[in-house]
């Protein structure tokens, strides 16, 4: 018993070192490509923010974090003045940078829980249909396949209506709809590494099929679904200020949220531009950084890319 | 072609299971005609016994499908229209289809030749421009485009020069009032503005509706050309480093035949791949510009309802735009046996 233990130990911190080194190599390939470094650089600059604007919002000057601070005796929007208003102020009289700062927060939180959530529904979903195969592959994926087929913003809108105006719920409609894209993913993922030769010897070894799919499917997959989630992020951001933007938190008017901020600009858009520009230009320079990122990351865990 | 009629119960399926989430009143709602002379308690009575709200869900779901089928989509009630939810589709449905169809038509004639052209020309300054193009627009909010569209094109904020187009809508409303065939926003016969102006003779109000088109439609067009053109790109790339097109330089052919005949013809062939996640794109950015716009579609109609609390119009835009993507994208794999022959046998 000892004798194995130690063994299986000893393995353990051999693969974790040969683990940590291969996260170097990738790290080291990511950042050889300029853009891919930009898109770091913007993707932590970003991550930083909300985890400043969480902690001590005062750091990056934003006084309360959780709500806008609204001005009704000066409720239209005013131009930009330094140091006063960087970014201007929006309807009603809110401060447009304090406003975007901890908007990014909010949105980069529940993008997060989104495509985390997504990811870990679909790869169970996936990897025991690829591994188990016959009627449950079948019953699965049709199943998927089914959420496939309506175009995920009406339905997102759908599903988010029927829970009822909330961020929360507007999340929770996001991972409804967002899920079956990384099952039919993990899916595919899962078919090939299923013909791995280790995955036979682990058969004939004895160990059980919930075994087999924890420690030798699982984590197989999890490296390119990793990339995926890191390509979709940037695309949840979008997605969940759209249905924002469209009406969905129009439950509370002050709270950050960048969709919702261009949706309070609105009406001033034409007359003071700034309103809409900070807040898009916010969620389009994480898009921007997420695409980056995620296309950089693909060509640096793509073993066929290394020279 | 197999996966069509699975798919399509599915489809109701969803809509049923949304329609009964924490119980049938969603359901009793989206079928209270609040025009009928009948009061609404006699009505829920009614509806009670008709979708058999009494027996277990899977009777209920038959009897709610028998309806469905028999094109009763129950009734909505939005400050646009109200009335029954099939009605207001084929009067919303038409205007959405003009957006849908001119995006698509442009994004097929833009995004394909610079698809082409870009990786013909790897690298070159074109190249580079193309690529930075089709990133920002998978990176870019649509309704956020369409508002800086607005901005630039629609006031004279960036330029007096500029201020072209009008800011929205789908036509000036003091050009077609009084008209017996424009009533609260909706042309007849077709629906169409810019088919019924010319049936009825009207140049002016053709080319009115036509400029209140320029704006939905780039931004419409941008935002879908991006994923086309980068999947041209790279496919149109790994074909022309096939052996064949080595063979056909090699027997002399010029290139203009090489690329326009043996290359192109197969590089096509990822991009249909691509086309059913497209259509989606695109079924999902018409109702942000919609939106945007106030350009009077389902997609409009669908926010319309959203703020109103109309779950009847919720409930027939989701099925109205999950119908278009499942036929979309039929059509598509139809299409994709003419292109691949392959595929056909």
């Amino acid at each position: 018993m000892g004798l194995r233990e130690t063994l299986g130990r000893k393995g353990m911190t051999t693969s974790l070192l040969s683990r940590l080194q291969q996260y170097r190599l990738t790290l080291r390939i990511l950042l050889e490509s300029p853009s891919s470094t930009v898109g770091l650089a913007i993707v932590l600059a970003y991550f930083a923010i909300a985890a400043i604007d969480y902690t001590y919002p005062s750091l990056i000057g934003v006084q309360n974090a959780y709500s806008l601070i609204p001005d009704f005796t000066n409720p239209v929007p005013s131009p930009p003045i330094w140091p006063m208003h960087p970014f201007g102020t929006t309807f009603p009289g809110v401060d447009l940078y304090q406003a975007v700062m901890s908007a990014i927060r909010v949105d980069l939180w529940y993008s997060l829980l989104v495509v985390v959530a997504g990811a870990l529904i679909g790869t169970i979903v996936g990897v025991v249909a690829a591994y188990t195969g016959g009627y449950v592959d079948d019953a699965l994926m049709r199943f998927t396949d089914i959420f496939l087929s309506i175009p995920y913003l009406p339905f997102a809108i759908a599903v988010a209506f029927v829970l009822g105006r909330a961020l929360d719920n507007i999340s929770l409609a996001l991972v409804i709809v967002w899920w079956p894209l990384y099952a039919r993913y993990s899916y595919g993922q899962a078919l090939s590494v299923k013909e791995n030769v280790y995955i036979e010897a682990a058969k004939a070894s004895g160990v059980g099929s919930g075994g087999i799919m924890l420690r030798h499917i699982i984590p197989n997959v999890l490296t390119p679904m990793f990339v995926q989630v890191s390509l979709d992020l940037g695309t949840v951001v979008q997605v969940f200020a759209a249905l924002t933007f469209v009406g969905f938190a129009s439950g509370n008017p002050l709270l950050p949220e960048l969709g919702t901020l261009i949706s309070n600009g609105f009406q001033y858009a034409v007359a003071a531009p700034w309103v809409v520009l900070f807040p898009g230009l916010a969620i389009l320079i994480f898009a921007i950084g997420m695409n980056l990122l995620g296309d950089g990351l693909r060509d640096a865990l793509d073993p066929r890319g290394r020279t | 072609m197999l996966l069509l009629i699975p798919t399509l119960i599915g489809l109701t399926l969803i809509v049923f299971t949304i329609s009964h989430v924490g119980g049938s009143q969603r359901l009793v709602g989206s079928y209270i005609n609040i025009h009928s002379t009948v009061p609404v308690a006699v009505q829920e009575q009614q509806l009670a016994v008709r979708f058999h709200l009494n027996d277990p869900l899977y009777v209920q779901y038959f009897y709610w499908l028998g309806a469905f089928l028999q094109g009763n989509w129950g009734y909505t009630k939005t400050s646009i229209y109200s009335g029954a939810v099939l009605d207001a589709i084929t009067l919303f449905f038409p205007n959405t289809l003009v957006l849908a169809v001119l995006a698509s038509i442009l994004t097929a004639i833009i995004g394909i030749p610079l698809g082409v052209w870009s990786s013909v020309r790897k690298d070159s300054l074109f190249d580079q421009a193309t690529r930075v193009i089709s990133f920002a627009g998978y990176s870019i909010p649509l309704y956020w485009l369409a508002l800086l569209l607005i901005i630039a094109f629609s006031t004279s904020d960036v330029c007096s020069c500029l201020n072209i187009f009008p800011i929205s809508g789908t036509v000036s409303v003091s050009l077609v009032s009084g008209f017996n065939w424009y009533i609260n926003g909706i042309s007849y016969p077709t629906h169409v503005l810019v088919i019924d102006s010319l049936i009825h003779g009207r140049p002016d109000v053709f080319a009115d509706a036509l400029m209140h088109l320029v704006l939905p439609v780039a931004t419409l067009t941008y935002g879908v050309m991006a994923s086309v053109l980068r999947v041209m790109r790279s496919s149109m790339q790994d074909t022309l480093n096939q052996d064949y097109i080595r063979t056909a330089r090699a027997k002399g052919l010029d290139e203009k035949t090489v690329i326009n005949v043996h290359a192109r013809r197969n590089a096509l062939i990822p991009v249909f791949t691509l086309l059913g996640y497209t259509i989606a794109g695109l079924l999902g950015g018409v109702v942000l510009v919609e939106e945007v716009f106030n350009y009077l579609g389902i997609g409009y109609w669908s926010t319309q309802a959203i703020l109103n609390g109309d779950i009847g119009g919720i409930m027939g835009a989701t099925i109205i735009f999950g119908l278009s993507f499942i036929f979309a994208n039929l059509a598509v794999d139809i299409a994709y046996g003419f292109l691949d022959p392959r595929i056909r046998h």
